[in-house]
């Protein structure tokens, strides 16, 4: 049986915002579309789910080290001169893409497992991997971007 | 009021017991169900529990069954935290034994309110 995923740029947006909102900033508007233009993520850290779907996809969420780093103080409620460690941000930026693939899976008709959350310096590489979609954010104006994919 | 953390992501940990502590609570964490399952054989006592289902080695809904076969835990109060939020998976964890459900995402005080409608939060904490 198919279950496919039909989840568009805006659902993920959306998506986004409510749990920027609620896990990580504990208040709304620091997650936002991006403005436009180029878009770099130089040194960039990837964390994402496979959904169970079928054919399969996958969640992932890119951006810059440092900001994961940020994200991660964010999460966990931390000072910026805190220091977190490398293990700190791959759990946290972990998690994130965890809450997130759980959150776009409630939007399927029906229920899929998904696989516990990867996070790499290198983007997962699947070969005949196609992007279906992606949010282009800007979280406290730093690029972020979370894509879906069916792999 | 004694609780046990149940997670294997160490940010999630942290951030429940954090909300926990906050409420009055004294934490205790786990990484996985077997780790909660060796402390309560071990003896530690706690009052609500707040679990994960995805995790390696043994998931919240398996954790949850095993605290419900044995007579001696029947009050320990089991809240699923969880991203597992289709509503066949909801029916499912209170199946098995779970008293409440909470989906990530979710607020301190999401996580106050339902402890306050299992009666573990003095009633102004619960509003």
């Amino acid at each position: 049986m198919s279950i496919t995923i039909a989840v568009d740029a805006r659902h993920i947006t959306a998506i986004a915002t409510e749990v920027f909102a609620a896990m990580i900033d504990r208040e709304t508007g620091l997650l936002t579309p991006w403005p436009g233009g180029p878009m770099t993520v130089a040194d960039p850290l990837h964390a994402w789910v496979d959904l169970c779907t079928v054919p399969a996809s996958r969640l992932q969420l890119t951006t810059d080290a440092v900001t994961a780093a940020d994200l991660t103080r964010a999460f966990l409620t931390l000072g910026e001169a805190e220091p977190v460690t490398e293990a700190d941000v791959v759990d946290a930026f972990g998690e994130l893409a965890n809450v997130l693939g759980g959150s776009i899976k409630a939007l399927l008709p029906e229920h899929v497992a998904h696989t516990l959350p990867e996070v790499s310096r290198q983007s997962p590489s699947d070969a005949g991997a196609v992007r279906l979609n992606e949010a282009r954010l800007a979280w406290r104006g730093r690029p972020l971007v979370i894509s879906l994919w069916r792999i | 009021m004694r609780a046990l953390v149940v997670d294997d992501s160490r940010t999630m940990r942290r951030i429940v017991a954090d909300i926990l502590g906050d409420l009055g609570f004294d934490t205790s964490q786990a990484g996985n169900g077997r780790e909660a399952l060796d402390m309560l054989e071990a003896g530690q006592t706690f009052d609500v529990a707040c679990i994960d289902w995805n995790m390696p080695v043994m998931d919240g809904l398996e954790f949850i069954a095993a605290v419900r076969a044995q007579h001696e835990w029947s009050g320990l109060t089991l809240i699923m935290v969880t991203t597992e939020g289709e509503r066949d998976q909801v029916v499912r964890a209170l199946a098995a034994g779970a008293h409440e459900y909470l989906m990530k995402p979710f607020t301190p005080d999401a996580l106050a309110s339902k402890l306050g409608l299992l009666g573990l939060l003095p009633v102004e904490e619960s509003l």
